[in-house]
């Protein structure tokens, strides 16, 4: 059974739909997090779960009791806010404490609990110090430690990161994925970061327009994405418009793709076909594979990202991205002929309606 | 050991003042502070109507002004009345602007616009208005009506602050922040949004202190001589012995100057605190 259950979770603001029949169950000790665009209404959800806003619809289970109408004091779940949320007039000490003295624990073992968690988050010698003496970073360890010192039943962190460097970014949700492995925490994480989501989550939660797209594994979002949402949400994705030709074929404009799976789409449905540009070979020589997408191209930009460069592929008129690195490509250089190549089972297939 | 405030004292752009500049400075300075000045002298002088300076000095008016029977009790009535006021102020204004800020947020440009309508009624007009309505014991021209009128009156100097204290510090998520680690929310309002808001509970205090300590047309007109407050004495010297009054004034200013200086100390002392303590330790 599921320890945080989420049933048909519905809320609306003045008759926009924020949140719409949300379901989900998250295991005792997974961290799962909400992926989407701003507005998607994932922070909607979590504030939910943490007790600030009414559901319009729905239950909420903790542990399989209805938490529904408890009041957020009272549902022992911690949260980590994107602005921090320290208390200014407090030192991290009192800051760390407060959630203690609120369960009115002895001195002794406040003290002890306190400097625990400063340990866990690296921070035990701030102990002093005052919220505004901390870089951003800081804050938001302590902020984590304030959050896990009262030893709550679940976690939730509303995007913690955004407000950082993308170096501390990275370091820090580390950090968390450490730290919530090590006490095995329930913890649901909300972010508009894909590679965030990705890198941390056991289950990542897809929303979109309030709407949950897909829940998976990190993997199964990126690999098969069922939505063509999830499929251009997540990482970039190459489209190509087609029909359906027989049980392997999509039929372009210039070209035909074989696909591995068709998804049940019948012959002459529109559909939309998708590539990311890292699964494609890039070949100066026209290759020989058998089975496999081989189309010709020219070069028509390359932009370097570092551990990988980019080109920018002309097929018959249609922009293709395609990934490659320095160590398995011979150079390329600009307006030369290339043929990319791919396999069947590069290739997604999704509804072109949809989304 | 080191000076930290060194550096503030410097002119911020190391350019030293024109000449005009230093003439509307003394200009705004001789404006302000003229009438003070030569009240408190003529408050120490003999006869001051043929000469420039005074023909002589003397400190007869401050001996009779303290002689004077009321003098002890309209002071005292003054500092019920003003910190009565306080108190009052406090109690209806913090909670409801907190509110405002955190849960009724659409409410708060009709709370801004409702605190300008103080400043729209006369004085006279909003006394008389009172008396008439609450004329039936035991408010009736009573301390507590007056107490009642004056928060009214001096509200948009405790609202002020004390607003502009909650928005500076994202009430609602540090109220989040208290909620979602146990307190509730007196514990809230207590231990995290009061103490942050404090500078600015501290200096609508001193607004409101000065307005009402020195408020003479709702006092006279809701309870006169019932319940006498030091303006009511000053007034009604200025009528007997302007040098007497002269003296109450200076009385007056003293006392508004020394409870300035008191809360403002406070105010920094609250907010010094967190550097001291990490410097002694």
């Amino acid at each position: 059974m599921a320890y945080l259950d989420l049933k048909n979770v519905n809320k609306s603001f003045s008759g926009v739909v924020a949140v719409h029949d949300f379901n989900l169950e998250i295991d005792k000790g997974s961290l799962v997090s909400f992926l989407g665009p701003s507005g998607c209404g994932k922070t909607t959800t979590l504030r939910m779960i943490a007790g600030f806003g009414h559901l319009d619809q729905g239950t909420i289970e903790l542990d399989g009791a209805d938490i529904t109408a408890v009041p957020p004091n009272q549902r022992d779940i911690g949260m980590v806010f994107q602005a921090y949320a320290l208390f200014p007039n407090m030192t991290v000490r009192g800051n760390v404490a407060f959630g203690l003295l609120m369960k009115k624990m002895p001195k002794r073992e406040i003290d002890q609990r306190v400097d625990n968690v400063l340990e866990m988050v690296r921070l035990q010698d701030a102990a002093k110090r005052f919220p505004h003496q901390l870089s951003g970073g800081q804050q938001q360890r302590i902020a984590l430690a304030r959050a896990l010192a009262v030893q709550p039943r679940v976690l939730l962190l509303d995007e913690p990161l955004s407000a950082l460097d993308a170096e501390v970014r990275v370091v820090l949700r580390g950090e968390i994925r450490r730290i919530q492995s090590e006490l095995a925490i329930t913890t649901v994480y909300v972010t508009h970061d894909q590679e965030e989501a990705l890198s941390i989550s056991d289950k990542v939660v897809v929303m979109n327009k309030g709407v949950i797209e897909q829940i998976g594994i990190p993997e199964e979002i990126y690999r098969a994405p069922k939505t063509h949402f999830v499929a251009t949400f997540i990482g970039t994705a190459n489209q190509f418009l087609g029909k359906v030709s027989g049980i392997d074929t999509v039929i372009c404009n210039h070209f035909n793709l074989l696909v591995d799976d068709m998804k049940g789409f019948n012959d002459g449905h529109r559909v939309v076909v998708l590539v990311r540009p890292e699964i494609i070979h890039v070949e100066p020589d026209q290759p020989q594979h058998d089975g496999w997408n081989i189309i010709p191209g020219e070069v028509e930009t390359i932009t370097f990202h570092g551990a990988v460069t980019r080109l920018g592929v002309n097929l018959h008129g249609q922009r293709v991205a395609a990934d490659i690195t320095v160590a398995n490509t011979k150079p390329i250089s600009l307006n030369q002929k290339i043929w990319l190549l791919f396999p069947p089972d590069a290739c997604q297939v999704m509804d072109v309606d949809e989304g | 050991m080191k000076n930290p405030r060194k550096p503030e004292r410097e002119t911020k752009t190391g350019v030293r003042p024109a000449g005009w500049q230093i003439l509307f400075i003394a200009l705004f300075l001789a404006y302000m502070l003229l009438p003070i000045v030569s009240t408190y002298v003529f408050s120490v002088a003999t006869r001051w109507d043929r000469t420039i300076l005074p023909e002589g000095y003397t400190i007869e008016f401050y001996i009779r002004a303290f002689q004077t029977s009321y003098f002890i009790s309209t002071l005292r009535n003054s500092l019920i009345l003003s910190v009565a006021t306080i108190l009052v102020s406090l109690i209806v204004i913090v909670p409801t602007v907190y509110w405002v800020h955190t849960r009724l947020t659409g409410f708060k440009p009709f709370l801004d616009l409702l605190m300008i309508l103080p400043f729209g009624i006369p004085t006279v007009v909003l006394a008389l208005a009172l008396v008439q309505i609450y004329n039936v014991p035991p408010l009736a021209r009573s301390p507590i009506l007056l107490i009642g009128a004056v928060v009214v009156y001096s509200m948009p100097f405790m609202y002020r602050p004390v607003s502009n204290a909650l928005q500076a510090i994202d009430a609602l998520t540090l109220t989040e922040a208290g909620q979602s680690l146990g307190a509730n929310v007196f514990q809230v309002l207590s231990k995290i949004i009061i103490p942050n808001i404090l500078p600015g509970i501290l200096s609508g205090s001193l607004l409101v202190f000065s307005t009402v300590f020195a408020e003479y047309t709702l006092t006279s007109l809701i309870v006169g001589a019932r319940f006498k407050t030091f303006p009511l004495l000053l007034v009604e010297y200025t009528r007997i012995n302007g040098n007497i009054a002269a003296a109450f004034s200076v009385v007056s200013f003293t006392i508004a100057w020394l409870v300035s200086i008191l809360i403002l100390w406070v105010g920094s002392k609250g907010e010094n605190a967190p550097a001291e303590t990490i410097q002694a330790r």
